[in-house]
């Protein structure tokens, strides 16, 4: 039995000796370049959070834990953090739930023509956010912008908005923009994974009289779990990594309330010459990003690969 | 061969009463209006005159003008700014393609111990938000004397691209059939020429595909290259165009409008050439096995 088990299992070394080039160029190469470019600078960053640092002179001083403890008084980091949470929340309601619906849509024939709807929507995923953002800055303007005069002539003139000036509404008109150029990336996702499951299943419910909520809810979603955990470890991470629709939008502005962490990093680390508590804040996020990627690996991911 | 969940939904119009097409034309209206809307708007915009402009934003233009387009294209410098991002994009892809081919063969085709293990590191580059790294890499390269330089970003961006690449070709080359290589290994065949001479020339799809994506990916990037370059000289489109948000610009919109489709005709381009190919989900695909 161990002698069959080692026969098909080769150790490390022995696959090496065996497959020489294969070791060097496709397993060694990738880790090393792992190492430097994601082990290193993480490596690289915790330290750093460590010390107090200009980024200009060759010495940083170390501080200790000072830059954390900095950070948990810090008000703005909290409106971050509390910022790309809200982020996450909008993302998964609008633009996944809705990519879900569309590709369910597409599958069962509700919506006509499929090619058009899956360009239309795909396409903003391949604009630039720096497009978007410039994009909505003229459709939601004020005085000229497209948005407003389109509310006023159909009458709910009432609704219009500051959209980008108003400190409570700010952060959801980014949120909003930015789900509109993500909704094409779970609808692609989603009418992938429906192609996989069984029609039968399907078939089966409609016979027994099943509408399409209850076929979406009911048979469609515990198959498509898999994707639904790819989709939401995406979601999590694009909203950790929000960083180019403030930097043309807004700029953190009004009064900071549209700051998220990854944009403090780079004010206070580039802009107010800390990069000392800039890397502290890296770390703060990737805290966040592996937590809630463990929750969502504890949860969804179980059972749903079998790995 | 139809893509409904149904087997019987061949048509729609035996699938649907009067009040489902009713319904699913008015989603297809409303997602129209949404996501089509705005970029209709934009084009129109770019080709008012400044007079055309002030008649309000759904205003048809009295005559059509590309003057904006001149303007801005000299304005804002799109020739040097354009030619940067497409040599990142191009530079930038062909390295992340080439630094995954024999990674995604050896993970795809050969039995390596601890190959999931393997895989998931080189895998969690994939997901890590760019600001985490964006401080060391911004000290690494100013020693290393590439900060502010072209070379430095391509770098950054072939490192950065190639995990993806890693996980698509994986993908495309784990559905190549193992019959021709297993006949190839018996005849003495060694891992370099079975790679070489059969799962290289039929993963070419896989490539173009991944390619394509990287492309549009660095052709999208903002982050690497504001960080990592102050020169104007060596902007991408995107840190280039951020420029368009200021008064100087934003008086009048045909400007910024002619802009934002000057930004985006070569991903159309693309994207007409390709997106068959991508939309399909043939990287959605990727994530499986």
């Amino acid at each position: 039995m161990s002698e069959l088990l080692q026969a098909k299992q080769p150790s490390l070394f022995e696959f090496a000796r065996a497959h020489v080039l294969a070791t060097i160029f496709g397993i060694v190469m990738p880790l090393a370049v792992f190492a430097v470019f994601v082990g290193y600078p993480i490596a690289y960053t915790v330290v750093l959070s460590l010390y107090e640092w200009n980024g200009m002179t060759p010495t940083k001083t170390f501080v200790g834990l000072a830059n954390y403890e900095y950070m948990l008084q810090d008000r703005y980091f909290y409106t971050a953090l509390f910022n790309n949470l809200k982020w996450l929340a909008v993302t998964l309601v609008f633009p996944v739930c809705l990519g879900l619906v569309i590709a369910y849509s597409l599958r069962a024939r509700i919506l006509p023509f499929p090619t058009l709807v899956r360009t239309v929507m795909f396409f903003p995923v391949t604009m630039s956010l720096i497009s978007v953002g410039l994009m909505f800055l003229l459709i939601l303007n004020p005085l000229f912008g497209a948005f407003d005069t389109l509310l006023q002539s159909i009458g709910l003139g009432g609704l219009v908005m500051e959209w980008f000036g108003d400190y409570r509404v700010a952060l959801y008109t980014l949120t909003v923009v930015s789900g509109w150029a993500f909704t094409g990336m779970p609808m692609i996702f989603y009418f992938a994974g429906l192609g996989d499951v069984p029609k039968d299943t399907f078939d089966a419910a409609r016979i027994e009289g099943a509408g399409h909520p209850r076929m979406l809810v009911q048979i469609a979603l515990p198959q498509l779990r898999p994707v639904t955990a790819v989709v939401v470890m995406l979601t999590i991470f694009e909203s950790l990594r929000a960083f180019d629709l403030i930097a043309v939008m807004t700029k953190g502005a009004p009064f900071g309330t549209t700051n998220v962490l990854g944009y403090l990093v780079y004010l206070e680390s580039f802009w107010n010459g800390r990069f000392g508590y800039g890397a502290a804040l890296s770390v703060a996020i990737l805290a966040v990003s592996v937590g809630l990627a463990a929750v969502v690996t504890r949860t969804l991911m179980r059972g749903a690969f079998d790995v | 061969m139809s893509d409904a969940i149904f087997n019987f939904a061949d048509s729609r119009r035996a699938l649907l009463g009067f009040t489902g097409r009713l319904v699913g034309f008015t989603l297809l209206a409303t997602l129209m209006l949404i996501w089509l809307g705005p970029v209709l708007l934009v084009v129109l915009t770019s080709v008012k005159s400044n007079n055309d402009f002030l008649a309000g934003p759904f205003a048809l233009p009295s005559h059509l003008t590309f003057e904006p387009y001149l303007k801005v294209w000299f304005a804002l410098g799109f020739g040097p700014l354009m030619a940067n991002s497409f040599l990142y994009a191009t530079a930038g892809s062909a390295l992340a393609v080439i630094l995954a081919l024999v990674p995604a063969f050896t993970l795809s085709r050969l039995d390596v111990p601890g190959k999931k293990l393997i895989f998931g590191i080189i895998l969690t580059g994939l997901m890590l938000p760019q600001q985490t790294v964006i401080i060391p890499l911004y000290d690494t390269l100013r020693s290393l004397n590439l900060l502010d330089t072209r070379l430095g970003l391509i770098v950054v961006h072939a490192a950065y691209g190639m995990p993806a690449q890693i996980l698509i070709l994986r993908g495309f080359m784990t559905t190549i059939p193992r019959d021709i290589e297993k006949a190839a290994y018996l005849e003495g065949a060694s891992d370099f020429q079975v790679f070489w001479r059969i799962i290289l020339p039929l993963s070419v799809p896989g490539i173009l595909v991944g390619f394509t994506l990287n492309f549009i990916a660095i052709w999208k990037e903002f982050v690497f290259g504001l960080v990592l370059l102050n020169s104007e000289a060596n902007f991408p489109v995107t840190v280039g165009m951020l420029k368009l948000n200021s008064d100087r610009y934003m008086s009048v919109f045909n400007l910024p409008a002619a802009g934002l489709v000057i930004s985006q005709i070569p991903i159309v381009i693309l994207f007409i050439l390709t997106y068959r190919k991508i939309s399909e989900g043939n990287f959605a695909g990727a994530t499986k096995g």
